[in-house]
């Protein structure tokens, strides 16, 4: 079988602006998004939902285009076959039970009525919510809700997710749960597009990263990638070893690193350096020199220092 | 063109819409506009019956020839009157300080007549026949057409149609549609459809019924009170307004205004250049209506305006320019709903 052309694998956005009125929802924004697990990570008033709502048309762009494995977003009758969303809305068609406000949605498709019912309860097991399914969604808790939205998002298996702070109000049980379903659904080779304000869990999940602030991309791409990219900050590398006194001593001799912090232990450091690569081949040579290394640990190589570093300030929880 | 698919799409909008639209809260002053006109035709019959009992019991025996009654001419005196007829079954004074006013009534069996009277002396006569069918037709013709369709449809299809778009925005849902791979146009012509059948059936049997109480005196046929016109041009009118609302909903976020101004286009009709009265949807409606009420020689000028149509269109042309002027509604809807976009906090 042939691979798809790799614009029909790719999200992209090409210069894409919006601006709501005088306010600016996202400017310039230029990506291109690959399969696997995509976080969107910024403070509010960012530009996260405005990406999403740009991805699938619930507003258009002021300028600039968006293609979704090909698709524009002004498609409807094509997009959303492939594409789910669960949105930041926290509104519900009134008077449904969890597996009505699913099947109802599966029925805009055009699907039959046999094939609506397996899809909706097949989506509900997956989320765990079978038990609640035909309870009225205006009775559920904030958790409910969340799956609810989750389930409708992948009823009807699209090949990408895009998912508006799909971890608020779930429990740890359930949102490990879901993260693992998030790892599956992305090592199946589809794009699961993620906005979350948990750094640790952005981390965990993520493939790549996209950082917004004040409607601008600052940083796309691999989270080790982009750290290596931020120039302007050292690299923190956390080492444990027998000597590490002598250990910071030697590297000291080294013009790259800036700084050397002892542990209260005795037992290891923390080293700044601006040249990870020769600090790297450094520690080689020093390692071979009678001073024993335990283990040695990029310390601020994950989300949370990134965004420290570009946006310069922790995302509100 | 994947119509088979765009109809399930319809059929599948619908049955969503229909729980909202029968069932909402927010709907409920629209079964009220629909139940007012039958409760009044109710109360009416009620009255007619049991006014028509009083009459046959306690004023029919004491009736007058009709002759002795026509031979009464104005600026007869009272005294004479009562005289040559004798005593009337109902009799009115009203004194003031300067003049007396004396209504007297009587009846040659079927017919009303009373006699007015200014300081005892006869000034005019005013008969009516109690069992005249014609009259209270042009009644009804003049209430279907003033109030029915101008207010009371009017004002039902602001409540049904303006919510299926504006309603979804103000309870923050509507992007659960946006989200199913349905074109915007599919998704316009749903929601008219579902919208339609409420207005309809709510307003449809809200005709039927209030000219079933409106026969029961008479013991009308279903032909002689023009049954299936009137019902017919209720879901026409349904049908117009129903697309300019639906219309309203998607553009504006007061709705009451975009109502407002299609109230006044629409009272100003009668006094627009031939061109511009086709672009409303009373024009075409007034030449659909059975009855159409003629100015009577005392009736208020302005009613009398309002009540005829100046130049009635033949039906089917008049269906035709509906249906016209509808698509041309939809279509402009079907256009912005492709520009819709969500944005809940201005809105």
């Amino acid at each position: 079988m042939t691979p798809p052309p790799l614009e029909q694998s790719l999200i992209t956005f090409d210069n894409v602006s919006r601006f709501y009125g005088e306010v600016l929802g996202v400017n310039r924004v230029t990506l291109s998004i690959p399969p696997g697990i995509t976080s969107l990570v910024g403070p509010n008033g960012s530009g996260k939902t405005t990406l999403m709502n740009l991805m699938t048309a619930l507003v258009r762009p002021t300028r600039g285009s968006i293609r979704i494995l090909g698709i524009t977003p002004h498609q409807p009758e094509k997009l959303f076959a492939l594409l789910g969303y669960s949105t930041q809305f926290d509104a519900f068609p009134k008077g449904l039970t969890g597996f009505q406000f699913i099947y109802s949605f599966l029925r805009l498709f055009g699907k039959p009525h046999l094939e609506c019912e397996r899809l909706a309860s097949q989506a509900i097991e997956r989320v765990n919510l079978a038990e609640a399914a035909h309870r009225k969604i205006a009775g559920y808790s904030k958790g409910m809700r969340q799956r609810i939205k989750l389930a409708q998002a992948i009823a009807h298996d699209p090949r990408v997710l895009v998912l508006d702070e799909p971890l608020n109000g779930l429990d740890p049980l359930v949102r490990a749960e879901t993260i693992a379903m998030f790892r599956e659904l992305a090592n199946q080779g589809r794009h699961v597009i993620v906005s979350s304000h948990i750094l640790h869990e952005v981390d965990m999940i993520s493939d790549q990263v996209i950082l917004l602030s004040n409607g601008y991309v600052v940083a796309e791409g691999k989270i080790s990638g982009v750290r290596s990219e931020i120039r302007d900050q050292p690299m923190q590398v956390l080492i444990r070893c027998n000597r590490p006194s002598a250990l910071a001593a030697k590297v000291f001799d080294e013009d790259s690193v800036v700084e050397a912090r002892l542990h209260s232990d005795g037992g290891g450091l923390l080293i700044k350096t601006r040249d990870a690569d020769k600090f790297y081949r450094l520690l080689n040579h020093i390692a071979l020199n009678g001073i024993e290394i335990e283990t040695v640990a990029p310390a601020d190589d994950n989300v949370n220092s990134v965004y420290e570093y570009l946006i310069g300030e922790e995302p509100q929880k | 063109m994947n119509w088979q698919l765009w109809l399930a799409q319809i059929r599948a909008v619908v049955r969503l819409e229909m729980r909202k639209t029968f069932l909402s809260r927010r709907g409920l002053w629209v079964y009220l506009l629909a139940a007012a006109p039958v409760l009044l035709f109710f109360g009416r019959t009620v009255d007619v019956m049991r006014s028509r009992e009083w009459f046959d019991t306690s004023v029919a025996p004491h009736a007058v020839s009709r002759a002795a009654l026509e031979s009464i001419q104005p600026g007869a005196n009272l005294e004479d009157v009562e005289a040559r007829l004798g005593e009337p079954y109902s009799r009115r004074v009203f004194q003031s300080r300067r003049h007396s006013q004396t209504w007297l009534s009587y009846t040659d069996g079927s017919n009303t007549y009373t006699f007015r009277f200014s300081d005892g002396t006869l000034e005019g006569v005013s008969t009516r026949d109690r069992a005249n069918f014609q009259d209270d037709a042009l009644i009804y013709a003049t209430f279907f057409q003033f109030f029915y369709l101008r207010l009371l449809i009017f004002f039902g299809c602001v409540g049904i149609f303006v919510n299926l778009f504006r309603g979804e925005m103000m309870n923050k849902s509507l992007h659960f549609y946006l989200l199913a791979p349905v074109r915007r146009e599919v998704l316009v012509a749903g929601k008219f459809v579902a919208g339609l059948i409420a207005a309809s059936v709510i307003f449809c049997t809200s005709t039927a019924l209030q000219l079933w109480m409106f026969s029961i005196p008479f013991h009308a046929t279903i032909e002689s009170l023009h049954a299936a016109n009137y019902i017919g041009v209720t879901a026409l009118a349904c049908l117009g307004y129903g697309s300019v609302f639906l219309a309203a909903g998607l553009i504006a976020v007061n709705p009451l205004l975009p109502a407002a101004i299609v109230l006044l286009w629409e009272a100003a009709n009668l006094f627009l250049p031939s061109a511009l009265k086709k672009i409303s949807i009373i024009f075409y409606l007034q030449s659909l209506c059975p009855v159409l009420a003629p100015p009577e020689k005392d009736m208020n000028p302005l009613l009398a305006l309002l009540v005829n149509s100046a130049e009635p269109t033949p039906a089917a042309l008049a269906i035709l320019g509906l249906l016209a002027v509808t698509a041309l509604v939809l279509t402009w809807s079907a256009f912005r709903a492709r520009k819709l976009e969500i944005n809940y906090s201005s809105d």
